[in-house]
């Protein structure tokens, strides 16, 4: 009988793990940014930073976000002298530090040789909790601006310096958004390659969610380590930008609990979002959308009555422009992975302008080959 | 034998067995048309590899030409000495020779002169397709003790032949009957399982290489389904081959009702949905050709309700109202409508599907298969979805439509019970259990199993569990009309 019930068990976990795959992932993400070492505790709001190291006066985050801030709380006996070097951040970002009572502190830049990579010098007061803020000038602004959206790098890691370089002639880009699949397999290696070739090969940073094949290895734990959330949202310039883990073809409920959220949050703000797997596969006979397709059905629907302005997705490689329950949405997925044949299009990216004001103002279609 | 190959020869051993396919020579004792056997249906045969020459013809078993009748033993001429291969046992041979009509004599007796005449062409010994009650043209009836002896001489039960089936079974499909000595299943399943594999390949690399190219995506994806429905069709065929000696075969209903209507209870697990209770309503109307389908899900907290309505018309085989002794192999054309109303959502699905339903008598394919069938369906569905309010959605939906399963029929073709039951993959993602959440996405359908009885005249059940996205269980009672066969 113990063995039957042990089978029951297992049947049952191997059963919930079906149904809600992104479970864990969506519970890890909520302990990303969170780190404590050398006396000092660091909690990075809504998850936008990757805590990669902290300790003996030094902290290193990998960004997820142009614009983020930080709760550090430093314990009474330790230094107060610290670098924070913020990797994967705007080019011109600067730091903003103060105590709770809006004292500044002081903060030093410290010249990089990378674009892409930020340090300051701040002195945290031993005892006191200070904000740290990491962000370009302007990001409150509502000017209109242009990023990037790719996706779907896999096994085309090694020729990914394309990309970059055709991206460097446009200076009016701010950012990629990356809508998943950065490598073949999710492993820490690969990742770890991903950020080098992007730091070496671009000026501008990549804000990216992950692909079905960052799960491939340990569910995306290295993928959660090395670059922050699968689900997460972030404000620049009046344009809210949410990306979520769709990775399994489905969204977790509490990815989805969050994205209600996010989307009452700017339901009258010009909002992008995206992920990887698309809700709905323009090409229906092809399914390569979510699992259940009323699900999509729902989830667009839900995106459309929540004023959602544009739909940017990745996992087909290729190039379609569409809509779903009538909101623009583009696939591009062009960063090199095993292309879509017959469609013409090649390794590419989109270059969308957006505004706070105007929504969505162009999105164009840029071939890399 | 086959096992004591190594790992290496597999690929070769199988491209030999399946060169012994390409032109199928079917064992002379099994053949209207007499063909001498080939070297590999003699060495499967043999009694070293526990086969036997014996034709095991069983109801539901394909046929070739008219139905051949039963042959009463002319005294006249010697019985051959088939010694212990004997497709009777002696008892079963003595009571035929009785003057004293029996039961069993009296199923074996021809109908008249002529059909003695006919029937004596057929070869000494062969248990051509028993007729009920004596009457050539009936339908198939149960097994009568002189054929459930003939089975028990031909096949037994083996438990490492099972065990096999599953592990490595699962992989190499005609592993399973090859150790329990039927080359004949065990060929074909090879053959099978390398047609599978070959069409997963014909599919599968072009969908590598072309990156699931929109242009070309829908053939290739077919040929790809195709393969995998026959690949598990093999497996499923290999373990039955094995555990059918534990049971007599079951037959399809010589008949179905003309009317039934179904109503229970289903339930749908499903963490991105608020419904989890349904009410479970079904109709089905069987015309000659025609077989007319409403079913309707109905959740009374949630709201959700899914209406579909359709029929399908008979192309080939037997009418379901009167099969009459044909194996079930049949093809329909399907035409349905769909009606889904999301009001947590927050929006209406409303479409169309088209396409083509087999079904296929195994033992067509193999005599230790009969009693089950094959089953695969293709088609495509085009939908609309509709949201209330400012939200417009101006598209067309397409899908496609793909299953494929391997049942099992439940009756014994005596009494009020008929039924069947079925394992399968459903390709399609709009409905209850969606499709699977997997590494890969959305790509992959949703499994189940589903069993349809009638357990009087007119009263039955019908139950079925899915999991892909969500777990759905339904259990429902039917009541038939004009269920008298």
């Amino acid at each position: 009988m113990s063995r039957i019930g042990a089978m029951g068990v297992l049947s049952a976990l191997l059963m919930t793990g079906c149904l809600r795959p992104a479970e864990n992932r969506a519970v890890r993400d909520s302990k990303v940014g969170r780190a404590e070492g050398g006396g000092l505790s660091l909690e990075v709001a809504d998850g936008l930073a990757a805590v990669r190291s902290v300790g003996s006066g030094e902290v290193t985050l990998w960004g997820n976000a142009p614009v983020f801030t930080a709760r550090a709380t430093l314990d009474a006996e330790s230094t107060s002298d610290w670098v924070l070097t913020v990797r994967n951040a705007m080019p011109d970002a600067e730091l903003l530090a103060e105590l709770e009572d809006g004292e500044v502190l002081a903060v030093e830049p410290v010249p990089q040789a990378l674009p892409t990579v930020k340090a300051w010098r701040v002195g945290l007061r031993p005892g006191a909790v200070a904000r740290l803020r990491v962000a370009p000038p302007g990001w409150d602004s509502t000017a209109p601006f242009r990023f990037a959206a790719l996706a779907d790098v896999q096994e085309a890691l090694p020729r990914v310096g394309d990309i970059y370089a055709r991206l460097v002639k446009d200076d009016s880009l701010r950012f990629i958004l990356f809508a998943g699949d950065l490598t073949e397999n999710g492993t820490r290696e690969q990742l770890l390659e991903f950020q080098e070739r992007l730091e070496a090969g671009s000026r501008i940073p990549l804000y990216a969610t992950l692909g079905n094949h960052e799960t491939f290895s340990k569910d995306a734990e290295e993928y959660t380590t090395l670059v922050g959330r699968g689900s997460q949202s972030f404000v620049f310039q009046g344009v809210r930008f949410t990306v979520v883990d769709s990775s399994n073809g489905t969204l977790d409920p509490i990815v989805e609990e969050q994205l209600d959220g996010w989307l009452a949050s700017s339901r009258q703000g010009t909002h992008v979002v995206a992920m990887h797997v698309p809700p709905q596969d323009p090409v229906g006979l092809r399914g390569g959308g979510f699992a259940n397709r009323g699900e999509s059905a729902g989830l667009v629907g839900k995106l459309a009555r929540e004023g959602v302005d544009l739909t940017l997705y990745g996992h087909i490689h290729s190039y379609y422009s569409f809509t779903n329950a009538g909101i623009p949405a583009f696939i591009s997925g062009g960063g090199g992975a095993i292309p879509e044949t017959f469609d013409g299009v090649g390794r590419h990216y989109l270059a969308v302008d957006i505004g706070a004001n105007e929504g969505l103002r162009e999105a164009s279609l840029v071939r890399v080959d | 034998m086959v096992s004591e190959l190594s790992p290496r020869s597999w690929p070769l051993a199988v491209a030999v067995v399946g060169a012994f396919l390409v032109l199928p020579v079917r064992a002379l004792a099994q053949d209207a048309e007499a063909e001498p056997l080939t070297a590999f249906d003699l060495l499967a045969r043999s009694p070293q590899l526990g086969g036997t020459d014996i034709p095991r013809d069983l109801p539901g078993r394909a046929t070739v030409g008219a139905p051949r009748r039963p042959r009463m033993p002319d005294a006249t001429v010697p019985m051959p000495d088939l010694g212990r291969q004997s497709p009777l046992p002696a008892p079963e041979l003595l009571r035929m020779e009785s003057p004293v009509p029996s039961p069993s004599s009296e199923l074996l007796a021809p109908a008249s002169a002529e059909a003695a005449a006919s029937v004596s062409e057929v070869p000494m010994g062969l248990p051509a397709p028993l007729t009920p009650q004596g009457r050539p043209d009936s339908p198939l009836s149960p097994l009568p003790a002189s054929t459930t002896a003939l089975l028990d001489a031909s096949r037994s039960f083996q438990v490492v032949p099972v065990a096999v089936a599953v592990v490595p079974g699962l992989l190499f499909h005609g592993l399973a009957p090859a150790l329990a000595g039927d080359g004949h299943t065990a060929k074909r399943l090879f053959a099978m399982e390398g047609a599978g594999l070959g069409l997963i390949a014909l599919g599968g690399v072009p969908i590598a290489l072309t990156g699931a190219s929109r242009r070309t995506i829908a053939p290739l994806y077919a040929v790809t389904l195709a393969g995998f429905s026959v690949f598990g069709i093999s497996a499923l065929a290999n373990l039955y081959s094995v555990a059918s000696p534990a049971f007599d075969p079951g037959v399809p209903a010589s008949s179905l009702p003309p009317l039934e209507f179904e109503m229970g209870y289903q339930y749908v697990s499903d963490t991105s949905f608020d419904y989890d209770h349904f009410v479970s309503l079904g109709a089905v109307a069987r015309f000659e050709e025609v077989k007319l389908e409403a079913i309707a899900r109905l959740a009374p907290d949630e709201g959700n309700t899914q209406v579909r309505l359709g029929g399908a018309y008979r192309l080939l085989g037997e009418p379901e109202r009167r099969r009459a002794g044909s194996d079930g192999s049949s093809l329909d054309a399907e035409l349905f409508g769909l009606f889904h109303r999301f009001p947590t959502e927050g929006f209406t699905v409303v479409g169309g599907d088209m396409g083509f339903r087999g079904r296929y008598a195994m033992s067509r394919v193999s005599p230790s298969l009969a009693g089950s069938f094959a089953e695969a369906s293709i088609g495509m569905a085009l939908q609309g979805y509709s949201y209330p309010g400012p939200v417009s959605d101006g598209n067309l939906h397409s899908q496609l439509l793909f299953s494929f399963g391997y049942g099992v029929w439940l009756g014994r073709g005596g009494g009020p019970f008929k039924g069947e039951a079925m394992l399968f993959y459903d390709h399609r993602k709009d409905g209850f259990a969606g499709g699977l959440r997997t590494l890969g996405g959305g790509v992959v359908g949703n499994f189940g199993l589903r069993g349809r009885a009638l357990l009087t005249e007119t009263w039955g059940v019908a139950a079925e569990f899915q999991a892909g996205g969500a777990l759905v269980g339904r259990l429902s009672l039917i009541y038939a009309l004009g269920g008298e066969s």
